[in-house]
């Protein structure tokens, strides 16, 4: 149980700038936090509880949009969740179904809790999870580097692990030869 | 250890003065740490009861035991709804682990069900197996803490989840044995020092804790630790004094029943005296009404015997004597002394005379001989009823209601013709009854007595009634009604009590030992009058069947 509370999903290469193709929106002049997660992912739900309190300590210094992966094939009420209320409930936060995650492709995002934050000029400034492990609450460093960075300005020298469930968009062999870091 | 140990039990106080002290200090003991004690020294007349302190350490033995006992059974249904619960929470917060659309069932249900099981159900059985003993209660304080790490992992170490522990010792503490709060507290230190050395994330929620964090939360534990030892020693005292007031209760208890059994005992032996003293009044009853009537019948018998004695004197002996002597004297020529003498001539008419004189007062004689034969047969008769009633005592018969009545009414019937008193009876077409006779025939010979007495002293016409009929119970009812001086209100309530009488030679026996007879039979005797003057009615009621 330990071991598996413990391993950490695989991690995608982010772009390194916003891509000009996504569907999602960035308002320009302020920082850009993009998340995706698996709708039914329970290691998640910790994600969601570590955003909300990104959200309530930071406020008003950036704003966030959160993915939910809609596999081919599911309609949309396998996407909307009790995670997809919890997320919309979070003010400030925009929600968005990722049609057979066209969006996690985009911007290489593979384990449901991956987080991104894009500066004010659309630079990547972070990548990694912001949980301590699967489903796992607590202060963690990934959350500890977004709050740095979007406080002080200091750049997030680590890639904290993403604890979740695969988000499932590409083959998982595949993907885990090709998006290693 | 000692410090947290129940407190001791005061060194013997004499069962009174240790009541005594209980009653008074009882306010006060729980605002000293040992009122007992304290109270036991200030006492000079204390003296050691060993006794009464080894019965308070029993009671205080049995009570623990008890309290260990179902405290082990709460845990084990805790321990169960505990499973059950973490089982829920897997399956509502983490039931699938996902790729994609593709799902398995997450490891935390399994851990739910498999570790969770393990944790609940061996200290379960144990409550379940061997409740009361000392390992069962501190496997149960391991596991419920394990439990405690297994629901906060279960819940993805939400903080809220962390209170299980506190509560879970504060649940231990209704053992109120500090040591398995000291086993409990002893694994979350263990469990949050070794975490903090190997896994510091999965209890402090970072990475590189401080070394010595697992001493902070150690310290809150102990911090409630240290409040429920406070209680549990609370607890512990008040158990030992209400064990000594058990134990002293007991020892009043026993007292008491002791002197209870005394006087009930004392209390048979008197009532059995006064059954039989009652019974042997009633029998003076009957005995007093038979010679009563045999006094009676023997006046006749002393008047006949006058009569014949008065009528023998009237027989002239001295006449016959002189024509014995006349005949005597002229036997020489007896005939010539009867044709020719004038004296000889008057014999024959003479002898003839005194013959018809003689003749009457023999048949006087006669006449009160036969009364005198009557009346010593009636002795007989009512003497042999007595004795027919008298040896009867205790053998249930079966009997004729009419002819009960009628014994007893010819017990009396002397007496009642003296004092002339009609007597008339009415009795209803009832079933025979199954009784003791002599009971029976003690009750009606005593009530028609005490009628006789009441209609003696009344004026004008003396009526007696004996009624027999059988009620809608099915109860046979013998009413003596008369008309006689009746009985006044305030001594209704009371005419049947032992050594009540309104007669001037009467002891209080009779209507007493009736009442009690009646009770024996299982029935009832009642007493009715509208008031003086204007007559009463005794009412005995019977089963058919005793």
């Amino acid at each position: 149980m330990a071991q598996y509370s413990q391993t950490a999903g695989t991690t995608g290469i982010p772009p390194a700038h916003w891509p000009e193709t996504s569907r999602a929106h960035r308002h320009s002049g302020q920082s850009q936090l993009v998340m995706f997660l698996h709708p039914r992912c329970p290691c998640s739900r910790a994600t969601l509880g570590e955003l909300e309190q990104l959200v309530a300590h930071c406020q008003g210094k950036f704003s966030a949009q959160v993915w939910f992966i809609q596999p081919e094939g599911m309609g949309e009420e396998w996407v909307k969740t009790d995670q997809w209320h919890a997320a919309a409930s979070i003010p400030g936060v925009q929600v968005n179904v990722d049609h057979s995650g066209e969006e996690a492709r985009l911007f290489q995002a593979v384990t449901s809790g991956q987080t991104l934050l894009y500066d004010s000029e659309g630079g990547l400034v972070f990548q990694g999870g912001i949980t301590l492990g699967r489903g796992h609450a607590g202060d963690n460093p990934g959350r500890d580097a977004i709050e740095s960075l979007l406080k002080q300005k200091i750049p997030s020298a680590t890639s904290p692990p993403v604890f979740g469930c695969a988000l499932g968009w590409v083959n998982n062999q595949k993907e885990c030869t090709a998006c290693q870091p | 250890m000692s410090a947290l140990a129940a407190p001791p039990l005061p060194q013997g106080l004499p069962l009174n003065q240790a009541t005594a002290l209980l009653r008074v200090s009882s306010s006060g003991l729980r605002q000293q740490t040992s009122p007992l004690v304290d109270e036991t020294a200030a006492t000079p007349l204390a003296k050691p009861d060993s006794a009464l302190q080894q019965r308070a350490a029993e009671l205080f033995r049995a009570a623990e035991n008890d309290l260990h006992r179902h405290t082990d059974q709460l845990f084990a249904r805790l321990m169960i709804v505990q499973w059950l619960a973490g089982i829920a929470a897997a399956l509502w917060i983490s039931p699938l682990t996902w790729i994609g659309d593709s799902s398995q069932v997450h490891v935390h249900v399994w851990a739910a069900i498999l570790l969770g099981g393990a944790l609940s159900g061996f200290p379960a059985w144990l409550a379940w197996q061997y409740p009361g003993l000392t390992v069962t209660r501190h496997v149960i304080a391991v596991a419920q803490v394990l439990t405690s790490a297994l629901l906060i992992h279960l819940t993805g170490g939400r903080i809220e989840t962390h209170f299980h522990i506190f509560g879970s010792l504060a649940f231990l503490a209704f053992y109120r044995d500090w040591r398995v709060l000291a086993t409990a507290t002893i694994v979350v230190a263990a469990d949050h020092l070794l975490r903090d050395l190997y896994w510091p994330q999965s209890v402090f929620g970072v990475l590189t804790a401080s070394s010595w964090r697992w001493v902070e939360h150690a310290g809150w534990v102990l911090f409630e630790d240290a409040i429920l030892f406070v209680a549990i020693r609370r607890m512990l005292q008040e158990m030992s004094e209400i064990a000594l007031r058990r134990a002293t209760l007991e020892g009043s208890n026993e007292e008491i029943e002791r002197q209870v059994v005394e006087r009930t005992t004392e209390l048979s032996r008197t009532q059995a005296e006064l059954l039989e003293t009652s019974r042997l009044a009633g029998m003076a009853e009957v005995a007093t009404s038979v010679l009563h009537n045999v006094g009676n019948v023997l006046n006749s018998v002393g008047v006949s015997a006058e009569l014949a004695t008065s009528k023998v004197r009237e027989f002239r002996t001295g006449s016959l004597k002189n024509v014995a002597e006349l005949l005597q004297h002229n036997s020489a020529d007896l005939p010539a002394f009867l044709t020719t003498d004038p004296r000889g001539k008057m014999l024959p008419d003479y002898l003839l005379k005194l013959a018809v004189h003689l003749a009457e007062p023999q048949q006087a004689i006669l006449q009160e001989m036969e009364m005198l034969k009557k009346n010593i047969d009636h002795i007989k008769e009512i003497v042999a009823m007595q004795q027919r009633y008298a040896r009867g005592t205790g053998v249930v018969e079966v009997l004729s209601v009419a002819d009960l009545v009628d014994d007893s009414i010819r017990i009396n019937a002397a007496s009642f013709t003296r004092h002339e008193v009609n007597v008339a009876c009415e009795i209803a077409q009832v079933p025979p009854l199954k009784t003791d006779r002599h009971k029976v025939m003690q009750i009606l010979v005593n009530l028609l007595s005490n009628a006789k007495h009441a209609l003696d002293q009344s004026e004008g016409d003396r009526r007696m009634m004996v009624r027999v009929t059988q009620n809608q119970e099915g109860m046979l009812e013998i009413a003596v009604i008369d008309n006689g001086t009746g009985i006044a209100p305030e001594n209704l309530s009371r005419i049947f009590s032992h050594g009540f009488t309104t007669k001037k030679m009467g002891h209080g026996f009779g209507l007493h030992s009736g009442a009690l007879a009646a009770k024996e039979l299982g029935g009832t005797l009642k007493a009715h009058s509208d008031g003086p003057g204007l007559g009463a009615t005794f009412t005995l009621t019977l089963p058919l069947e005793n």
